[in-house]
């Protein structure tokens, strides 16, 4: 009897020893296994656009931008400034266009739309166009991410 | 060395005649449902021609963001009857999944999944899943102008999951956006993961329609009398093929006088095309996805659906589980749900293409 006993104790401890080691080690494989099939990416700072490809010259007029792997649409304002928007849907990821004639984005995958300012007034949309920095230096368009300029 | 006929070495060897033998003793019970078990095969015979089909146009397509549109063009203009594979691979798929859910829905309502069937009825709902994943991640492999912006809509749906989503929609994109990324990576699920993933999932599943035997309807079982039936080999299998040919035929047809198009070529900066619309089988949760409104009692509305969605799903899932009692009101209420789901369907589809 106490022999079995001892045995099973044996096998036991064994079994946790080896249990733990798996479970150890599973654990320090998937670490970097998940981390791999996330790729890094990062949102550019900045982009920088020639200001004579978009020198737009009258109010309302827009020209699209890359921002990274997204579109980005500058804007002629009507009191000469300009506006930058990322050019993506806030529902559910599509690209949108502007459309002057109707001073509006529109969106059709789900039929969403944008007044001029990039706020959602129709449609699916929860929230308004992402806006980004817009500073004019010399032959230079610097385009930032909202809040980053210095 | 006592001298031994071909057949009796590999027989000693290999041990076949067990299956033949098990194949020449198993029985197909017959009765008025009987039509529903060939959905199974009809499955299985448009897998075949997908891995086929899969095969030869992986001679030539390149699953880069350069030069994935430009090889399909190439399949379908240049390689000797490029067309027709491509087409019997989208027309195959659609077939494939056309018969799935059939398949499913038949045995929703026959009740097949009563007990000791209830993991086949799980495994059936994941090979369902993984047809659909192919079907998904197949549709953006053309690169083209609706693929691209349908694919930029499914995998940002994932995101309005509350805590995990942004999570999930970035595995699958492998990256924020869809980009040259998310080509190779959906190329990567579909011609390798998938289709690991699925035949080990139709091993498992065949396994237990093997181990169990096909499943009777409840009323044929209440009668409590033998039910004739036929043996498989060769009647049952016969018969089957008569309606693997009547298929066969139909997907020559839809392949060659329907031939699948090719859109404009995907371009990641402009802007949405008209009219995107995700392939048939999605129809009736976009439309869903349609209806609701931006936000309801202030929770987005995206993800009330998907969430109502993910609840949708697991209790198909555990449909065997929850069906404890499939002879009395509860199974008729069951069964009942199975034809409102039906009509939901179709009508929401309907509705999104007119
Ligand atoms: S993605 Fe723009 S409205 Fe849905």
């Amino acid at each position: 009897m106490k022999l079995k006993d001892s045995l099973f104790t044996r096998r036991k401890f064994l079994n946790t020893l080896i249990g733990g080691w798996l479970t150890a080690l599973g654990a320090t494989i998937i670490q970097p296994v998940i981390k791999f099939i996330f790729p890094p990416y990062r949102e550019p700072e900045e982009v920088i656009l020639p200001a004579a490809d978009y020198e737009l010259p009258g109010p309302n007029s827009f020209k699209t931008f890359p921002w990274g792997s997204k579109p980005g649409i500058l804007k002629r304002n009507d009191d000469g400034s300009l506006t930058a928007f990322v050019a993506v849907c806030t529902h559910l990821d599509c690209n949108v266009t502007y459309l002057p004639e109707q001073r509006k984005f529109y969106c059709a995958c789900h039929d969403g739309w944008y007044d001029e300012n990039g706020i959602n007034i129709a449609g699916p949309p929860p929230r308004p166009l992402r806006r980004l920095d817009v500073i004019v230096e010399g032959e230079k368009i610097i385009i930032r991410r909202k809040g980053e300029s210095a | 060395m006592p001298k031994q006929s071909f057949r009796e070495w590999l027989e000693t060897r290999l041990g076949w005649g067990q299956i033949v033998n098990f194949l020449q003793k198993k029985e197909v019970p017959r009765h008025k449902h009987t039509l529903w078990y060939y959905t199974g095969s009809a499955i299985l015979i448009f897998l075949v021609i997908q891995i086929i089909t899969g095969f030869m146009l992986l001679l030539y397509y390149k699953p880069t963001l350069e030069k994935a549109y430009q090889s399909v063009t190439q399949i379908m203009t240049e390689v000797s009857y490029g067309w027709v594979i491509r087409s019997l691979h989208h027309w195959s798929a659609t077939l494939m999944i056309a018969f799935v859910f059939i398949h499913l829905l038949s045995l929703w309502i026959l009740k097949a999944y009563r007990p000791p069937r209830e993991l086949t009825w799980m495994s059936g709902v994941i090979l369902l899943f993984l047809t659909l994943a192919f079907g998904f991640t197949g549709y953006l492999l053309p690169w083209d102008e609706l693929s691209l912006a349908a694919t930029k809509v499914g995998t940002e749906i994932p995101s309005t999951i509350p805590l995990i989503g942004r999570w999930v929609t970035q595995l699958l994109r492998g990256g924020a956006d869809v980009t040259g990324d998310t080509l190779t990576r959906f190329f990567g699920l579909h011609v390798s993961i998938l289709p690991l993933s699925l035949i080990l999932v139709l091993g498992f599943h065949l396994y237990l329609i093997q181990k169990h035997g096909m499943s009777v309807p409840l009323r044929e079982e209440k009668q409590n009398r033998p039910l004739p039936s036929y043996p498989f080999w060769p009647n049952f299998l016969l018969r089957e093929s008569v309606f693997w040919l009547i298929l066969l035929g139909s997907l020559i047809t839809l392949s060659l006088f329907l031939p699948r198009g090719l859109g404009q070529p995907a371009d990641l900066m402009a802007p949405a095309p008209v009219g995107v619309r995700p392939e048939w089988y999605f129809l009736f949760l976009f439309q869903t996805l349609k209806l609701f409104p931006a936000t309801i009692l202030g929770i987005p509305g995206d993800t009330i659906a998907i969430l109502l969605v993910m609840v949708a799903v697991g209790l198909f899932f555990f449909l065997p589980l929850l069906d404890t009692d499939p002879a009395g009101r509860k199974g008729k209420v069951i069964t009942w749900a199975a034809v409102a789901f039906i009509v939901y369907a179709v009508v929401m589809s309907l509705w999104s293409v007119l």
